[in-house]
């Protein structure tokens, strides 16, 4: 049987409504709501696809503090997971990635009682600002053969090999999909544009029947639940949270205004007087003169 | 723990990380702009540094790939003081395990130190900074290589900083003050594009934890930085570096194709593009834009946060508009149309970096304070639901029956 590791992050929740801001435009991070992020989610997706089509089994993994549970729980909806792993210690607390990968890297080392795993995804990046970097540092460290940026993939379980196409996209550059052959275990992050598509009537019944059984599965997520912490995860103290983490954030400031050469007009569009000029100008720029 | 060795021998003696390293990029033949511009940054940041510390240290450019030789003069001409590079058909394309193994093998090799900075030689360890792209193949590339050589990575960078730092750490100094010499302050703007954060990697000084971390890497914003003027008088070393290819390769690459960009911004000499400000009603004013885009024959962009779908829309909207493709910005296209129309957006530092060579450029949003108004010309001040109605019904008037269009 295929085994399929996700890993998994709680994060801010961007969408309309749930998002709080300050009055300066920053997050307001107490008033705004945590959930899954929406690029885990796809990296769920993609696992879900693996169960669906290659019959295989599902660890989630999370690094965070116990309320990341509910991030575990709604992953477990979107696959149907076997397994929920929450990898919680006070002294994992304000890691930079090197050191979120540590902890990921022994977590996934954990899954399902510790073989290899042959496939592990990723998201792209956590919610709008962060790096894209605990992926690959997690595959570095694990020794997997890391894919970027895939957006379709198949298994061919006989050969142990996974093929997959990523997108390539470079400043000034026309975009490229590659299509790969690598052997199994692979790490993949996912790509925001990938889909699972699901072609037959028998993929179908039994995608309805997964669903199904992981929101049943999810009321009670708990039984799935492993809970690990520094020490039954065989990790150095002195490589994992703050004090293994090689990069600070030193400073946060207000990005000054950009000084440029415009002099600003300000309008007023109550007065029509105001704006008869402009759309002369606007239909004259239209018309390429 | 060289510091404390010696205080009386000079420091060139014993510091063991040299250097600026920039990792190149390239497709077919051609270089990527990004690599330009971190070769100008790193030869400003480096000019300042030799002086400010009466050292010589290098921009040494890295460059993996198949016939890529005659790539080296052209960086020497942007910058580089040595270009070392790797040439085997296997590297024709980027793989991020073999890349990444070569560059941590070039990373610290102490033979090619000999040939670029013979006097660095012996106390050579790895670089002291490092430079990649923030793109596809330059994000996942620099975690990789850092990961490999154990330290750390900052980022989406579009501000560095060399500097002597006093720091205070709970965990980096245990609560001492330390001094930091030729520290990378690493600036990186947050989501929200108006905050900056510095981040900085650090050698962790604190006796229980001690550990350095070397070299500071970062990932370049595509756009940040200008790279300077071509000289083709520069003088160079370029240096070949035969790597040791595991012919069993893991990976094969089956195909490439080029897929053409959906929507062509190059062509077109208006841009319309909205952000969040169709808040209050999303359906409605996404046709608003529509429509008015369509009369003055415009192309529609978008910001990032819109890209992430975070309205319901219709299915024929959202497919259409809400699309990666649309991003104006630093995680999209760059556009330089004569009219550039901003609507309900704020001018993050990521998406004005993307419009700033307009020719014009309009906006209309109900609040002054928002950082658009200082890259437009015409600031309509006002919410565009009130402000479309009127541009349309006016410009329909002006318009009379010739569309322009066919124009
Ligand atoms: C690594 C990274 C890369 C990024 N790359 C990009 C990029 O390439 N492109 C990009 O755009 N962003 C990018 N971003 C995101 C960027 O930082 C901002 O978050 C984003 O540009 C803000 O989008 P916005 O202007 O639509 O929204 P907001 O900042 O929320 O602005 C909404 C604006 O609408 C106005 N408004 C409100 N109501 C109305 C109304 N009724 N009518 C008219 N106006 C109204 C408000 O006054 C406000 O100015 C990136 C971020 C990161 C971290
Ligand atoms: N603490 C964490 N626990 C588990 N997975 C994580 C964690 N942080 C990041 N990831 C994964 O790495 C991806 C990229 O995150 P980032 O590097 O923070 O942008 C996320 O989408 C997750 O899949």
């Amino acid at each position: 049987m295929l085994n399929v590791g996700v890993i998994i992050k709680l994060e801010p929740d961007f969408s309309e409504g749930n998002v709080s801001y300050n009055s300066d435009g920053t997050l307001n991070r107490a008033e705004t709501k945590n959930i899954l992020g929406p690029h885990s989610a796809v990296a769920c997706n993609a696992a879900f696809y693996c169960k669906v089509k290659y019959g295989a089994q599902i660890s989630i993994g999370t690094m965070g503090p116990p309320i990341a549970e509910t991030a575990l729980r709604q992953a477990q909806v979107l696959t149907n997971a076997e397994e929920l792993n929450l990898y919680s210690d006070r002294l994992f607390a304000g890691a930079d990635t090197l050191a979120t990968a540590e902890v990921l890297k022994n977590g996934v080392g954990k899954m399902f009682g510790g073989g290899i795993i042959d496939i592990v995804f990723s998201g792209h990046r956590a919610s709008d600002g962060e790096t894209g970097q605990t992926g690959p540092q997690t595959a570095w460290k694990l020794g997997y053969t890391f894919l970027g940026n895939v957006i379709e993939f198949n298994i061919d379980s006989d050969r142990k090999v996974v093929i997959a196409k990523r997108l390539i996209s470079l400043q000034g550059m026309d975009t490229i999909i590659e299509e790969v052959e690598s052997p199994l275990p692979v790490f993949i992050t996912i790509d925001p544009s990938y889909r699972s598509i699901y072609n037959t009537v028998s993929q179908r019944l039994l995608l309805n029947k997964f669903r199904k059984e992981g929101r049943k599965r999810s009321e009670d997520y708990r039984q799935f639940l492993k809970v690990y912490t520094s020490k039954n995860l065989d990790l150095d103290p002195k490589r994992v949270g703050l004090q293994g983490s090689p990069t600070i954030v030193y400073r946060v400031e207000k990005i000054p205004r950009a000084r440029t050469n415009r002099k600003t007009e300000i309008i007023d569009p109550s007065n029509p007087n105001n704006i008869m000029p402009l759309i002369t100008k606007i239909i004259q720029l239209a018309r390429g003169k | 723990m060289s510091v404390s060795v010696s205080q009386e021998k000079t420091k060139n003696d014993i510091e063991k990380y040299r250097h600026i390293y920039v990792i190149i990029e390239h497709f077919e033949g051609k270089i990527i702009p990004v690599t330009l511009e971190m070769l100008g940054e790193a030869r400003r940041l480096m000019d300042e540094f030799n002086q400010k510390y009466n050292s010589s240290e290098k921009v040494v450019a890295v460059v993996l790939g198949y016939n890529v030789r005659q790539l080296c003069n052209d960086l020497v001409t942007y910058g580089a003081d040595s270009v070392i590079y790797a040439d085997h058909e296997e590297l024709k394309y980027p793989i991020n395990d073999i890349d990444t193994k070569i560059i941590a093998q070039i990373a610290k090799d102490a033979e090619i130190m000999k040939k670029i900075s013979p006097e660095y030689e012996k106390t050579f360890v790895k670089p002291r900074y490092m430079f990649f792209a923030a793109d596809n193949i330059g994000r996942h590339l620099s975690s990789t290589v850092l990961a490999e050589l154990d330290s750390g990575l900052a980022s989406d960078i579009n501000k560095l900083v060399i500097s002597d730092l006093d720091i205070r750490h709970e965990h980096k100094t245990k609560g001492q003050s330390i001094r930091y010499e030729k520290v990378l302050e690493m600036y990186r703007p947050d989501f929200s594009g108006f905050l900056w954060t510095t981040i900085l990697c650090l050698d962790n000084k604190n006796p229980e934890i001690f550990r350095e971390y070397h070299p500071q890497g970062c990932s370049i914003i595509p756009g940040a930085f200008k790279p300077i003027e071509k000289d083709s008088s520069r003088k160079g070393t370029i240096v070949e570096y035969s790597p040791n290819i595991d012919h069993n390769l893991k990976i094969k690459i089956l195909n490439r194709r080029v897929i053409k960009k959906t929507i062509d911004y190059e062509t077109c000499k208006i841009v319309v593009s909205f952000g969040r400000g169709i808040k209050d009603n999303p359906e409605q004013n996404i046709k608003l834009v529509e429509e008015f885009a369509e009369l003055i024959g415009a192309e529609i962009g978008i910001t990032l946060p819109l890209s992430k779908k975070p309205y319901q829309i219709s299915q024929q909207l959202d497919s259409k508009y809400m699309i990666v493709d649309r991003v104006i910005g630093t995680s999209g296209s760059n556009v330089m149309p004569s009219l550039y129309i901003a609507i309900g957006l704020s001018g993050a530092v990521q998406h004005i970096s993307g419009m700033k060579d307009s020719e014009v450029v309009i906006s209309i949003n109900p609040d002054e304070n928002s950082p658009i108004i200082d890259e437009s010309d015409i600031f309509i001040k006002g919410r565009m639901e009130d402000v479309l109605p009127i541009l349309i019904d006016q410009i329909k008037k002006q318009m009379s029956t010739v569309s322009i269009r066919s124009n």
